[in-house]
């Protein structure tokens, strides 16, 4: 039995040896592949979280003209709080014209036109409302409600930004997914290949090998985990690969100012870690996948 | 030890390379097949151990008929035959000794025994003194040797052998065929296909003649004609 396996692991090191090329272009295909699924399942996390973030948080902001009196911003704060069971009272929150400016200053920082256009007494200041129902019609008339209180210039609804921020992020997703799925076919493709060709330089060898009566399993064995083997690299590279992008990607995010919800963007370590074992294990699936397809069709000789 | 029955081997639709062929052959004994190029002699090699399938007929080996057997089972039913080429069949990157280890190591023995059964059977061979050169390094005749050695090394009960002298001078084929007579006196059965007259005339064993596939003399203690 030893004898068997050490025979399985010396073949497939020759073989990895004789055909690097290849290999290399197999083992590299993969980890491209995988980096990409990789990819794919950290930027949803990091959408998600965004969503998750934007959803407990606001939903609605109800603008105030800049013009309004003080006796319609009270009026607006006491019809908002007359419906304590539909928002969130404790979260209701007013914006002043500074503290609005301030806001608008961080959230245009990369568009200085539209910032050029406010200044601190034209800003209109802002209620911050959470509501409590999770129904969106319900939401919706309350926001056509305020919509006709005086001093009101206009209500946002979340929901139709978080309606953006989903579509896209179902864009990209399947983008993503898409190229990677392609990817890895290339990728079975051509681990499929290597061991064809693998299989071919050795094809006396295989052939001598069937005449004394080697098992097919024996004569598999070192082939599949030849292709077992480029997978797992693949995944391995691709996992480090993952990793430099992961941290480059935190260190980013964590340099934005603090506060400004940018840094739900950051994936947990333990997320990290999971995706990483799943690139792995798709590596390792692709490798054997491929290689036993070679290995079958082409034994037959 | 092998028998066929009516047995018919077509190559796609309509290559007839065996038809209708019948013989028995008991244990121990030695026959040639002979016949011009493309009679069906390597066919019917071929057929003995499971590397084709008859479109017709049955193949007996050793009283099984090998074309029922489960395909898992056919790398047993190799194991007890030895198989020896025209071309050698060599692995040019291993050594005498290892190209005949290599036949045990693949169907799983053990080192020691691989390490006490090679030698002996290079002695056997002639070629004890021979065991670290590569094929290259050897003559045909020698070549020749190693692959019977290797063929023989896990004591078959059958011997199939096609061209074994094909490529060899008269005076090395000799040599083979003395070589193959011995095994076959150790009761190994030994079918040899050849179109070689001189082989054939100076054994005086069975002749199986072939012509375009179909069997035309069987004659105990035959001569080529």
């Amino acid at each position: 039995m030893f004898s068997r396996i050490a025979y399985a692991f010396r073949e497939t090191w020759e073989s990895f040896r004789r055909n690097l090329t290849l290999t290399a272009a197999a083992v590299l295909t993969s980890a491209v592949s995988l980096l990409l699924v990789g990819s794919t399942f950290l930027i949803q996390r990091a959408f998600e979280n965004l969503l998750v973030q934007w959803r407990g948080d606001v939903e609605m902001i109800v603008f105030v003209r800049s013009d309004a009196s003080a006796e319609q911003i009270t009026l607006i704060d006491s019809v908002l709080r007359a419906s304590p069971t539909i928002i969130d009272v404790e979260k209701l929150r007013y914006l002043n014209k500074t503290e609005s400016y301030e806001e608008a200053k961080r959230i245009f920082a990369g568009d200085p036109v539209t910032l050029g256009l406010l200044t601190p007494e034209t800003i209109p200041t802002q209620f911050k409302v959470v509501p409590l129902s999770d129904d969106p019609n319900l939401v919706r008339s309350l926001s056509d409600q305020y919509r006709t209180l005086p001093g009101v210039e206009a209500v946002a609804l979340a929901e139709d930004e978080f309606e953006v921020i989903s579509t896209l992020s179902n864009f990209i997703r399947v983008v993503t997914l898409v190229t990677s799925l392609v990817l890895l076919l290339v990728a079975v493709g051509l681990i499929w290949n290597t061991i064809r060709t693998a299989m071919f330089a050795r094809r006396r060898e295989i052939e001598v090998m069937k005449l004394v009566g080697a098992t097919n399993w024996f004569i598999r064995v070192p082939f599949m985990l030849e292709g077992l083997l480029q997978g797992l690299i693949g995944g391995v590279v691709s996992c480090g690969g993952l990793w430099v992008l992961n941290s480059a990607w935190t260190s980013g995010v964590t340099s934005f100012k603090p506060g400004t919800g940018i840094s739900s963007l950051i994936v947990p370590d333990s997320y990290l870690t999971s995706v990483m074992l799943i690139l792995l294990a798709i590596g390792a699936v692709v490798g054997a996948v491929g290689s036993a397809i070679a290995a079958t069709r082409f034994l037959d000789v | 030890m092998i028998r066929l029955e009516n047995v018919t081997k077509i190559y796609g639709t309509e290559t007839v390379a065996v038809r209708e062929a019948s013989f028995d052959i008991p244990k121990g004994q030695f026959v040639f097949l002979v016949g011009p190029s493309g009679s069906g002699k390597s066919t019917l090699l071929r057929l003995i151990n499971r590397q084709e399938q008859p479109e017709r007929g049955d193949v007996w080996v050793a009283g099984r008929n090998i074309n029922e057997m489960p395909a898992s089972r056919v790398p047993f039913l190799r194991r007890s035959m030895g198989n020896v080429f025209q071309d050698y069949k060599l692995l040019l990157n291993k050594t005498v000794f290892e190209n005949v280890a290599f036949a045990l190591e693949v169907i799983g023995k053990p080192r020691h025994a691989i390490a006490r059964q090679v030698p002996i059977v290079l002695e056997l061979v002639g070629l004890a003194d021979k065991q670290d050169r590569f094929p290259n390094q050897l003559s045909g005749g020698e070549q020749q040797r190693v692959s019977i050695a290797r063929a023989f090394v896990n004591r078959p009960l059958i011997m199939l052998a096609d061209e074994p002298t094909g490529n060899l001078d008269p005076t090395t084929s000799e040599g083979i065929m003395v070589l193959l007579d011995e095994i076959n006196q150790t009761g190994t059965t030994v079918v040899m296909a050849t179109h070689d007259h001189r082989v054939v005339n100076a054994m005086r064993r069975r002749v199986i003649q072939l012509d375009r596939g179909v069997i035309v003399r069987d004659q105990e203690r035959g001569v080529y004609e």
